[in-house]
């Protein structure tokens, strides 16, 4: 089952 | 901080200097010192994210989570403080 990943990091 | 240091039993709480903005799918979260930005992808986690600070720990926080995505919050928890969105409580 693929984790969604709840944080995207990015400027 | 790698993930596998952040430490549940420690209170943690937002950093200062990171401002959150609400959006529909949960909430842009702005560093003003280092400059990072980091999408939260649900509500639930912005809203946990905010009362992070009145829980003795990470853990006493996680518990108002279901059990089913502790551990995904839980990263997500590790992610924000290895980025330093979150960070220990004094």
């Amino acid at each position: 089952v693929e984790e969604e990943l709840l944080v995207e990091e990015v400027i | 901080m790698s993930a596998a240091e952040f430490d549940v039993g420690r209170g943690y709480r937002l950093n200062p200097q990171v401002a959150l903005r609400p959006e529909p799918f949960g909430a842009l979260a702005y560093h003003f010192g280092n400059r990072k930005l980091s999408f939260l992808k649900v509500p639930e986690l912005v809203e946990l994210v905010r009362e992070l600070g009145e829980h003795a720990s990470v853990e006493d926080a996680l518990a108002t989570v279901p059990e089913q995505r502790r551990s995904q919050f839980r990263n997500a928890l590790a992610s924000l403080a290895n980025s330093d969105m979150i960070r220990p409580q004094d």
